[in-house]
Formats: structure tokens, sequence, C-alpha cells
């Protein structure tokens, strides 16, 4: 399944202020960025820096301060609830996955599902689907203790590519993988953006995973650099 | 293994989780629940027998005092009462709780030896007691926790009673219950020249007028004669009797109680669930979970609680009140039969109970904020 690329920008940020404690704290300061159908962007800087705030204003997790996020025009959080627009348009990778200890690999692929109503069945068949696609059709059944790190990054990205987003997010994706899986989490999310025409956003602190993007924005002190 | 998850497999696996934690929040609602269902169910058993008891000794109406702290009425009324224009016949008696021994309580009755109340008794063996003499009649129940037998002697207040007669009731209340002559309780009781009750049955009514209507006439009448006193259908007085309001004030006061404890008990719970859960309900509203599908997530697995604890309390609750039924202390006021309409009211308050002790945990993993909570340690 692969989303034709539509014309205009896919994510808008408009001068984007976020601040904590009563204004004490600015995380982000005047960011404005464009990001358009199918591209595959990376947003990196140091710790502290801001881009994982600027991920999460993108993500539909938060909401500015000041300035404005529109998806495919629509305002968030006006035209467009947070809440929707997180369950259908975006799908979240963290960097220490998030996976419900409590569930299988199959049922934690379906717990974002549950939230849209999809009928039990297809829930399933989508849930073995991805599981597949990430190589992993022998470990549906384990629960995420007895996964390896690669396995649950991998079931975590099957996971927020349950409800077919147009956007994946990943914040730190391979933090807290060796190299051989931090290499093997970056062929896959590249592969699924170009294999679904989706957009891509990766937060890294990682000057190598950063310049594999075609495009890269570097923030510091709440402000893009470049 | 079932591969499909659901928002009913998802919330269990929740509570299984504390495994140990959910048994004995599970424990606690479920003996709140035992509780009502054994309290409530005796109450409401004790009510019953004494319907039964009015209905087969055919009493249309029972006539007593209006006040509540003086429950004595003059014996004398009696002739009042027989002239009235409805009245067929009239049973003076004494009602009264006795221990008869320190293991055994019963109620006494006292009645005279050609009251109409004796046609609903069936005699095992012996017959009926004599006025003025100091002999009494036992229930079936009664004579077997006491061990007698016709011809032996019981003790009461200190005067010896002759055993005359045993006999099997209509209610459990007369299984388990004295008879004695009325004079003879009245001299035991200090109650010379009272009783407790004038049970009243009717003449037939005449034609063209409904039972209802005739039962209003001749309360109407018996007020009208006596003022001071209050005449009661026999169907409402099975309500009304003092001792079983007071059987319906404790079990409601005891239940409601125990109830509180046990909605504490899910709260606390589902407050330390939603606490210790509070990144994962962080990564729920991050993929796309709304705020009230984490409402709904917290009360139902409160209100699974509460349902759960409601079947166990409602098995734990029919249980004793079997125990209750058996036991001489209370075999003769309470029967283990149960409504079905108080199984449904249990689980209907165990799952209300659910649905309370789960609102506040709910509304505060609810209002999360999917960021603040991603980032709880």
């Amino acid at each position: 399944m692969s989303n034709p690329a539509k014309p205009g920008p896919i994510l808008e940020a408009c001068n984007l202020f976020k601040s904590y404690d009563e204004g004490r704290i600015e995380a982000l300061r005047e960011v404005s960025v464009s990001i358009q159908h199918g591209e595959f962007l990376a947003i990196s800087g140091p710790s502290g820096s801001g881009k994982s705030t600027l991920l999460q204003l993108i993500g539909g997790l938060d909401a500015p301060t000041s300035g404005e996020v529109y998806f495919e025009g629509s305002l968030l959080g006006s035209a467009i609830d947070l809440d929707t627009y997180r369950a259908k348009h975006v799908g979240f990778v963290f960097q220490a996955f998030h996976l419900m200890p409590t569930l299988r690999a199959i049922e934690n692929v379906q717990v974002p599902m549950l939230a849209l109503k999809t009928s039990a069945d297809d829930r399933v068949k989508r849930a073995e689907t991805l599981l597949m696609e990430m190589g992993l059709e022998n470990r549906m059944g384990q629960y995420p203790n007895q996964l390896s790190a690669g396995e649950r990054q991998r079931v975590a990205i099957a996971r927020a590519l349950a409800n077919s987003p147009s956007i994946l997010v990943a914040d730190e994706p391979t933090g807290n993988l060796d190299s051989v899986n931090s290499a093997r989490i970056m062929e896959m999310l590249t592969g699924i953006q170009k294999k679904h025409g989706m957009t891509l956003i990766i937060v890294t602190h990682e000057n190598d995973i950063a310049e594999m993007a075609p495009r890269h924005i570097r923030i510091r002190d709440g402000r893009v650099e470049s | 293994m079932s591969a499909h998850l659901s928002f009913a497999r998802f919330a269990w696996r929740n509570l299984w989780r504390r495994r140990f934690r959910t048994l004995l929040t599970l424990f606690g609602i479920g003996m709140a629940i035992a509780a009502f269902v054994a309290l409530v169910g005796f109450s409401n058993s004790f009510e019953s027998e004494w319907k039964r008891a009015y209905e087969s000794s055919g009493t249309d109406i029972a006539v007593v005092q209006k006040t509540f702290l003086n429950t004595s009425v003059d014996e004398s009324d009696g002739a009042t009462l027989m002239k009235l224009p409805d009245v067929a016949s009239i049973s003076p008696m004494i009602l009264n709780m006795m221990d008869l021994t320190p293991e055994v309580n019963a109620l006494a009755f006292g009645w005279t030896a050609d009251t109409y109340e004796f046609e609903s008794l069936h005699f095992v063996s012996g017959g009926r007691f004599h006025d003025g003499k100091s002999e009494v009649i036992l229930g079936e129940l009664l004579a077997q926790n006491l061990n007698k037998q016709v011809g032996d002697t019981l003790d009461i207040q200190g005067t010896g009673f002759k055993v005359v007669g045993i006999f099997h009731g209509a209610s459990a209340l007369e299984e388990g219950a004295a008879i004695l002559p009325l004079d003879e309780l009245q001299e035991i009781s200090s109650l010379q020249g009272k009783v407790t009750t004038f049970h009243v049955r009717l003449k037939p009514a005449p034609p063209g007028v409904s039972s209802e209507q005739y039962l209003k006439q001749a309360q109407g009448q018996i007020e009208a004669a006596l003022p001071g006193l209050k005449a009661i259908p026999a169907a409402e007085r099975a309500a009304n009797n003092q001792l079983v309001g007071a059987a319906h004030a404790a079990a409601w006061g005891t239940s409601l109680i125990a109830l509180i404890i046990g909605i504490l008990g899910i709260a606390n719970t589902m407050a330390m669930s939603v606490f210790e859960r509070t990144r994962e309900i962080g990564i729920l509203r991050a993929i796309g979970w709304k705020r009230w599908n984490i409402l709904l997530l917290i009360e139902f697995e409160a209100t699974v609680l509460g349902f759960a604890g409601g079947i166990l309390g409602i098995g734990f609750g029919v249980a004793a009140l079997r125990l209750l039924s058996r036991l001489p202390q209370t075999a003769s006021i309470v029967t283990s039969t149960i409504a079905p309409s108080l199984l449904i009211e249990a689980v209907f308050v165990a799952v209300l109970a659910g649905l309370l002790a789960g609102a506040v945990p709910a509304w505060r993993g609810a209002k999360l904020s999917p960021v603040e909570a991603l980032r709880y340690e």
C-alpha cells in the first residue's frame, strides 16, 4: 500500500514558541518548518536544544504556547483535534520502545486500533501483516520482556503503522540499540517511508543517522540553525 | 493462544498484572457484598416469615399501640373490638423474645386456649394447652433445639412449664416459637391485663364491596372505637413490625458501612494502578487513545473488580445465610431462601460500587497530558 504524494506541505509549523514553568524556560523560539508529503526529515541537536519539543508539537502530543501547526492546511487543535490527529495521521516510535508489558507482541500492535474501532478480525490481520513485514513472524506471541531490544523496536514500529498514518515520527529510535540493530531499524524506517510514501520525521543527536535523511535541520537553544 | 486483543482482555491483563492486590481487592468487595446479601437476606427472610405467619393464621388486621415506646394495649379493649359490626373474632396476644437457654432464644407467644390462631398449627404430638396452667407448646424446630418432648418440663423465667404439644407451623417463626397461655405469659412478663397486639379476623366482605374497601372500612371502625390504637392490615404489619424494622435498619446500616469499605478498597487499588501506569497512559494517549478511552478502560477495570467481587460475595453471602438458618440461635427467625431480586440487587450494588470507586482514578488518568505522562519516571 503506498500513498501517492500530494502537492503542498503535509505539515507546516509557523512561528512556534513553547515555554514551560510560566515562561521561565523557553524550549522553542520562533520555529517555522514546512514538511512535504512523503519527505524524510531529520531533526538533530544537542540535549536540551528543543528538538524533542518540536517533535511533540508537530506530532500533536502538546500544543504550542504560541504559533500554529497545520496538517494538510487544517489548524491542529482547532480544525482537527489533537487526539484525532494522533489516532489517524501520526505514528510514534520512541527511544524506549514503550510497549505494554502485559501484552504479547501481536496484542501490542493492536492497541492503537482499539481506539479507532477497527473490527477484531481486521485488527489481528493487520497486526500479523505488520509483524511479518518487520520479520517477526515467529515472535508474535512473545511478551516484550521475552524480546531483544531490536525486536522490541520493530514491534513498536509495527504498532506505529497500525492505523496507517501518513506521518511517522521517531524520537531517537536507535538510542537504545547497538550499531547492528540501529542500522537495521534505520533500514526498516527508510524502507517503510519509501514503500508507503509516508512522511518520516526522525529526531536524533547522532550525526550519521541524521545524515541519512535528504533534509536535515539542526536545532540549538530552541531555534532552527539550518 | 488467541491473537485477538479486546478492550476487556486488555483490562483483564492490567488487573492480573498485580494478582495479589487484585485478589485482596476482590476479597474486600466480596466481603462487603456478602454482608449485604447475608444481612439484607436475613432481614427480608425475617419479614417474609412474619408475612407467612399472618397469612396462615387468617388474620386480617393487627391492632397495636400508635406510639412506639408504649407497646402494650389493655386486654379489656378486646370487648370493644368484638362489638364492632365487621369483626368476626379476635385473638389477644403477647409477643416476646426470650432466652430459653444460654444458647437458644426464641419468640414466645401468649395466646388464649380458644384462639383461632391454633387453626394454622398442625400438632405432631400432644395438643393445646389450657388457660391458667403452666403449660407450653413448642414448634418442631425449637423442640428439636431444646431436645424436649411432650411431657418434659421447660424452665421459662424461673417457672417450670410442662410441654403439652409439639407442632408444625406454617413459618420458620412458628417452627421456632414457644406458645404459652396468655395469662401465664402476662404473669411472668409482669404484663397483667395487657397484651401487645389484637389479631382480628373480619366477617366476609358484603357483596359489591372490594376486599381493600372493606379492610379500610374496618380499619376506620376500629380506630374510631379505640382512639390511641392503630389498625394495620396484616400484610403491612409484617413490614411495619418493629422487630422487622429494626432488622432492616441494622442490615442496611451494616451493609452500607461494609460497602463503603469495599468501595474504598477498589478506589485505592485503582488509584495505585493509575499512579503506577502513568507512563503507559501517556503512551496510550500518544498512540491515539482519547481521554474517554482511558476513562472507559479504568472504569471498566473497576467495574470488573466490582462485578467479580459481587459474584464472590453472593457465594459467601448465600453460604452465610445457609449457616444462619441452621444455627439454633437464628434458625427460628430465618430461612436460607434468598429472593432472586436480592441477588440481582447485590450484583447491581457491586457494579455500582465499582463504578463509583473507579470514577476519581479514571478521571485523574484521563486528564493526564500525554507529554507529562510520558516524562513520568
